[in-house]
Formats: C-alpha cells, sequence, structure tokens
C-alpha cells in the first residue's frame, strides 16, 4: 500500500474548513474523539491526481497557536510534536477572503513552525459582491507559500488544493515573519540553550497557558544557560509578538488586499441589528425556538407513530411465525422493543439537528450565542448551553451531544450535568398520568390546575437546572480561563450537503453509541420480569388458577392475574419488594418500586410497568388511570395515589437520573464515569428529598 | 437438558451482561502518550 500524504486542515472558527474538508473527502470520512479528551477528530481519505491518496485531519478552529481551550490545545500538540502518528506532512491553512487579516495570524505562526503551509482563502465567490481584489502573486511571494482561491460552496479551487498537496515537497517552509526582533537577546540565548530544538516551538512551549494531554514539556530540559522570564515579561512578549505579526500582515494587506468600501455595507448591518436587540433579538430568537419545537413534535410524530406500529406489528409477527419459546419471547417481547426503543427516538434526533445546523450554517446561530452569553455568564453557563438546554426539553440525549460546540470545558461540562433537569418528553407520560389522578380538573380564573402544574413542573426544571449551574459554577475549580470571543460570520444560504452530513452523522453517532446500551438493558430487563427464582414464579398459573377454582372468572382476567403474580414473584418483582423500606416514606408501594427501577432504563417505561403490574391487558391511560384510581395504600389504607403521593412522584420525575442511555452519553461526551456517576446519585439523591419532604409535608 | 431457545436467551443474555461490564467497568486501554495521574487538563 503506498504511502498517504498527511494533510492538516488549520484555519480559525467559521472561515468553511469543515466545507473544505468535506468537499475534499466526500462520504470517505469518520468521526472519532481525540485519546483522553472529549473534542471531536474528523479524518478523511481524499484522492489526488497520479493515484495518489491523501489523510485529511480536519482540526479543531483555533485562532492563533496560544492556546485557550482544550480544542486549541489539540492543534498546538499536534503540531509541535512531530512524533505524533498524525504530524502533517502539509498544512493547508483555510482563511475567509472576508476576514484574511485576522486569520493570517495563525498562517504566520505555522510558518514559523516550518511547516509546508498552503493558504487556502476560502469564500471567493463573495469577492465581487464585497468589492475585493486580491494580487495573489505578491500575497504569494510575501507569505512565501502557495495561495488556492477556494469556493467550498460552489465547489471551485478544490482541485487546486489537491494539487498543492501533491506537489507539498515545493512548498517553501521558511518564515514569513521574524518574531524574535521583539527582543532579540532571548531568544538568542533560548536557541543557544536548545541548539536541537525549533526556535519558535521553544517559545511555544514555554507560554502556554494550558496543560498538554500528550506533549511533554520536560523533553525540554532546565538548564543554567537560559533563564526564563517571570509569567507577565513572557505575557508582554506575547504581545509584542502579536502586534510584531499584525504589522506585517497590514503591510502585507495594504499592497495585496483592496477592498470598495462602498459595496461593504448591506443587508447584514440591518439585520444584525435586529438580530441582537436588547428586546427584538429575544422575541424572535423564542418565537424561532417555539417554531422549531412545535414543528420537531408535529414533524416526528408521523414518522414515530409509524416507526412504533412497525415494530409491534414485527413483534407480533415474531411471535406467530418463530416456533414458540423462551428465545421467540426475548426477540418479540426485549429484542424486537428495544431496537424499536432506539429507532423511535431517531425522528426526533434527526429533526433537532437539522434546525441546529440550519442555524448554525446560516450564521444566526452567532448571533443567539452573543445575545444570550451575557446572561447565561451569571449562572456559570455560557450562550452556547442555550441550545443544549432548549433540547433537553425534547431529549437530553441529542442535548448533551449538542454541547459539543461549547469550547469551555468548564461551562461545557456544566451544561452536560444540568441539561437532563429539562423536562425531557420521556417525562411526559408520566406526568399526564400522574396529574390525571391527583390534581383535580377544575378551573382558577379560567386556568385548568392541571395544565397549570404541567407548565409548574417544566419551570421546576428550568429553575433547577439554572440553580445547579450556578452552584456548579460556584464549587468547580478551573485552570482553564474563560472568556467569550465569538465571531459573527456572514448571513449565507445553509450548504445542503453540509446539513446532511451533520445530520447523518449525530444520528448514526446515537444509534450506533446509546442504542448499544439500550439494547443490552432492554434483554436483561426483560430477562428480569421473564424469570423468578422461586417456585411461586414456576407454578404461578396452578397457583393462582387454584386460588380463583370454583369462582366466576373470566379467562382474560385469570390471565391477567397470573401475570400480575408472575411478575410479583419475578426477579424485578424481588427487587421491587426488596426496595419498598426505602420508598415506602415516600408514599410508594412496591408496585410503584418496580416501576421505577425498570423505568430507569427510560422514564417512559414506568407507565408500561404500571399496566402490567396492574394486570391491565392495555396501556391506555384510561384504563389504568382507573385501576391506579382504586389502589389502596397498605400502610395508611387510603388511596395509594393522592396528592401527596402524586406529588411527591412528580417531583422525584422531575428531578431523578431516570434515563440509563443520558447516563450513557454523559460517559461518552465526558469520556469518564466519574460524571455520570455524580449526576445519578446527586440528581437522584436530591430527588428523594424532595419527593420525601413533599409526601410528608403533604400527607 | 435445557432446550436450545434456553441456551439462546443465557448467550443473549451473557453478550448483554458482558458488553455492559466491557463498556462501562473494565478500563480502556491507555497509550503511554495518553493522560497521567496528574492534573492534565484533559477529562
Amino acid at each position: 500500500m503506498s504511502k498517504q500524504i498527511k494533510v492538516a486542515l488549520i484555519g480559525n472558527p467559521n472561515t468553511g474548513k469543515t466545507s473544505v474538508f468535506n468537499q475534499l473527502t466526500g462520504l470517505n470520512q469518520k468521526v472519532g474523539n481525540y485519546p483522553g479528551i472529549t473534542v471531536e477528530k474528523k479524518e478523511g481519505v481524499c484522492k489526488l491526481p497520479r493515484g495518489i491518496k491523501a489523510h485529511i485531519l480536519d482540526l479543531p478552529g483555533t485562532y492563533s497557536l496560544n492556546a485557550t481551550s482544550l480544542d486549541e490545545n489539540v492543534v498546538i500538540e499536534l503540531l509541535l510534536n512531530k512524533s505524533h502518528k498524525d504530524f502533517p506532512d502539509v498544512a493547508v491553512v483555510i482563511s475567509d477572503v472576508e476576514n484574511l487579516k485576522r486569520n493570517l495570524l495563525l498562517f504566520t505562526q505555522i510558518k514559523d513552525l516550518k511547516i509546508p503551509a498552503i493558504l487556502a482563502i476560502n469564500m471567493a465567490d463573495r469577492m465581487d459582491r464585497k468589492g475585493i481584489s486580491l494580487d495573489i502573486e505578491l500575497l504569494e511571494k510575501k507569505l512565501n507559500t502557495k495561495i488556492a482561491l477556494v469556493s467550498s460552496r460552489k465547489g471551485t479551487g478544490i482541485d487546486t488544493i489537491k494539487e498543492l498537496i501533491l506537489e507539498y515537497r515545493k512548498l517553501p517552509t521558511e518564515p514569513c515573519v521574524n518574531a524574535s526582533v521583539i527582543d532579540k537577546d532571548y531568544f538568542e540565548n533560548l536557541q543557544n540553550a536548545f541548539p536541537d530544538q525549533e526556535l519558535y516551538k521553544l517559545w511555544l512551549v514555554i507560554t502556554q497557558d494550558v496543560n498538554f494531554v500528550q506533549l511533554n514539556r520536560h523533553t525540554i530540559p532546565d538548564t543554567s544557560s537560559f533563564n526564563t522570564k517571570s509569567r507577565s515579561e513572557l505575557k508582554r512578549l506575547q504581545q509584542k509578538e502579536a502586534i510584531c505579526r499584525y504589522q506585517f500582515i497590514n503591510g502585507t494587506l495594504k499592497e495585496g488586499y483592496k477592498v470598495d468600501a462602498g459595496a461593504a455595507k448591506g443587508l447584514r448591518a440591518s439585520l444584525d441589528r435586529v438580530l441582537t436587540h436588547k428586546v427584538w433579538g429575544y422575541v424572535i430568537f423564542f418565537a424561532i425556538l417555539l417554531l422549531i419545537f412545535q414543528t420537531i413534535f408535529n414533524w416526528s410524530q408521523y414518522p414515530m407513530d409509524y416507526i412504533d406500529e412497525l415494530f409491534a406489528s414485527f413483534s407480533e409477527w415474531a411471535k406467530a411465525t418463530l416456533p414458540a419459546g423462551v428465545f421467540t419471547n426475548l426477540i418479540s417481547e426485549g429484542l424486537i422493543p428495544g431496537i424499536g426503543g432506539i429507532v423511535i427516538f431517531i425522528p426526533q434526533i434527526a429533526f433537532l439537528f437539522l434546525f441546529i445546523s440550519l442555524l448554525e450554517e446560516s450564521g444566526y446561530m452567532s448571533r443567539v450565542v452573543f445575545l444570550m452569553d451575557k446572561g447565561m455568564r451569571r449562572f456559570g453557563l455560557s450562550g452556547k448551553s442555550v441550545v443544549p438546554l432548549i433540547s433537553g426539553t425534547a431529549c437530553a440525549i441529542p442535548a448533551v451531544m449538542a454541547t459539543r460546540n461549547i469550547e469551555n470545558w468548564k461551562e461545557r461540562l456544566i451544561t452536560i450535568l444540568v441539561t437532563p433537569f429539562m423536562t425531557c418528553s420521556a417525562r411526559l407520560p408520566v406526568y399526564l398520568i400522574i396529574i390525571a389522578l391527583v390534581i383535580p380538573d377544575k378551573r382558577f380564573m379560567g386556568l385548568n390546575y392541571q395544565g397549570l402544574m404541567l407548565m409548574a413542573l417544566y419551570l421546576i426544571g428550568f429553575i433547577t437546572a439554572v440553580g445547579s449551574a450556578y452552584l456548579l459554577h460556584k464549587v468547580m475549580k478551573t485552570r482553564t480561563k474563560s472568556f467569550f470571543m465569538v465571531e459573527m460570520p456572514n448571513y449565507k444560504v445553509p450548504l445542503l450537503k453540509n446539513v446532511a452530513l451533520t445530520v447523518l452523522e449525530k444520528t448514526k453517532s446515537f444509534v450506533f453509541g446509546a442504542g448499544k446500551i439500550i439494547l443490552a438493558i432492554s434483554i436483561i430487563l426483560w430477562f428480569l420480569a421473564s424469570n423468578g427464582p422461586s417456585d411461586k414464579y414456576a407454578n404461578a398459573e396452578e397457583i393462582v388458577t387454584e386460588k380463583h377454582r370454583g369462582q366466576d372468572i373470566s379467562e382474560e382476567d385469570l390471565n391477567t392475574e397470573i401475570a400480575s403474580y408472575q411478575l410479583e414473584n419475578s426477579y424485578i418483582g424481588i427487587i421491587g419488594k426488596a426496595i419498598e423500606p426505602a420508598i415506602q416514606p415516600l408514599g410508594y408501594d412496591w408496585k410503584i418500586g418496580i416501576a421505577l427501577v425498570s423505568s430507569f432504563a427510560a422514564r417512559e417505561v414506568f407507565v408500561g410497568t404500571l399496566a402490567t403490574i396492574y394486570s391491565v391487558g392495555s396501556e391506555e391511560e384510561s384504563t389504568i388511570k382507573n385501576r391506579m384510581a382504586a389502589e389502596i395504600n397498605p400502610v395508611t389504607g387510603g388511596k395509594l395515589f393522592n396528592l401527596a403521593s402524586g406529588v411527591s412522584l412528580l417531583l422525584f420525575y422531575a428531578f431523578a437520573m431516570q434515563c440509563m442511555s443520558t447516563l450513557a452519553i454523559v460517559k461518552r461526551e465526558t469520556n469518564s464515569w466519574k460524571w455520570p456517576m455524580a449526576q445519578l446519585i446527586l440528581m437522584s439523591g436530591f430527588a428523594y428529598i424532595v419527593a420525601l419532604i413533599a409526601y410528608q409535608v403533604l400527607k | 437438558m435445557p432446550d436450545i431457545q434456553t441456551i439462546l436467551v443465557y448467550a443473549a443474555l451473557a453478550i448483554a451482561v458482558g458488553f455492559l461490564v466491557k463498556k462501562f467497568f473494565l478500563p480502556k486501554k491507555k497509550t503511554k502518550k495518553a493522560c497521567s495521574n496528574q492534573d492534565c487538563g484533559c477529562h
């Protein structure tokens, strides 16, 4: 197999780097994480002329080689470590034709590392409209590189990049700026102390604020021949370096980059004024959100119903067609519903990411982030936390995945930890049935109590999420400084290819990531509910039939009672009985205990489990509601579902971490069991205490 | 002697439990260059 050319795509955020990556690799790409951290790693293969292939690595967006976040760390670590397996043969620095001045800072730094670098100036299709003209020949000479003028939107210039990659050995590697002039003596001493090392590499390692994952600072040993400077002196030198680079860039662009100012003003400024307005900005944003969530629910409903029906008939078909036996039962009652439980979420996830992707691609998301940042920052969150928090009202799983664009690790972690407090759609079946049972169907000033209770539960979720974010912000320490920097990219029509790839990638990630876990849990839950250790389970039919001998009881009622008796004596029933003493102070009996245990896999399982336990053939809420309303608390002798136990249950479900899939996603996103376990213990512990207080006060 | 369906059920159960144990409880292999026990900033 011939050796592939290793290419790193580097650039500032919002320069269209991912679009260029998509153009270069097409569908030959895969997404993973960098080892040890949760920064997304995108790589792919690009076919070059003459049958040669290039391995393309799409590095996280970075403004400079002075790292301030984990994402930027990844870029620096890779570029400083020649023994890294992904160390590039050639770097393609993507820049935006409208923001060339800022983008070139990174380019000049990469040149200093003496890595062959190609400058790809993207969004060239906007040059005419914006009155921009470039003297490519002069820029190539001044920047000491080769330039490709690209429009990833129109697909132009991609072939030029490919040709330049192919000829990367001919690219000059000399720096275009001599940054050491800022303190000649210091840099001379530094080079003399470590003659075998690249000077700029030494400087970067000395001045970085952050800790490296893979690069060992000890490879640069201490020496008495070199005295380094204090932190503040180094900071001052860094500032001087940036000024020196910008002086060079300004001088270069003055000659090679012209803008007709008359063409630059237009729709963008007017749109920005409205979309980031302190009143209208929020009104428009919430109107868009309302529209998105209404659409998600409305559009998802049809495919979800279809998937539900499809899996139900498939399950029935499997039971009727396959030879009777326990494995057939596992397939029809465990595996097929288990897979259905994964697939049914696909429409919601796909639609949610379709809209998020459209908002991001159009440039509107940056305005939202700017708008919300100030308010959210008070609670230790970032403007970018808004989207995951709101997505959490549909489902916490895609919401946690949506935190990936929050650069600051602490803010991202806090968002991940508090998002499950938001009222997700899986809580709705539980809320609806309990509210219908315990809250009177009466009105106050035209407002229905039951509707008000539902709204209150949504508000409780949001307030708890923001409140716990505030506490976590105060408790958690971070070594990474947080500051707000958001770029306002131009508004543009979203590229369908990018949107489609994002939706595909996120959906795949859910199905093959969390899906496997949900499936495994479904098998275990089915087994625990379908087997029992004692004779009571095995002889349930004889015992129940004997009990009703001589009584006038229909076969259907007899069968449901047998099923109920079996469940009570199954492993999961025994677990329910075992936890009964712990949940009794909350006003629950063992049957609710079983529903609590089984709904640990997913909250919506609660209603289904209770339906089986209360021996109701169907899961229709009206039927189960009547049976639940008739249940008697064995301790008090009163109704089991009254205001006290009902409110207690509602609050328990509002706060408890009753979702295995969310835990699995949190584990994947944080790369550690520490955080999902903390989430499980703290959220469920808090839920228990609140539910206990509610029951004891209201009973 | 258990029938084939029972064997298949236990096999599926073993795979499910094994998968969860492997995924959640067994430590992942780390390369030499991965995080040390110091606070390296990676999470």
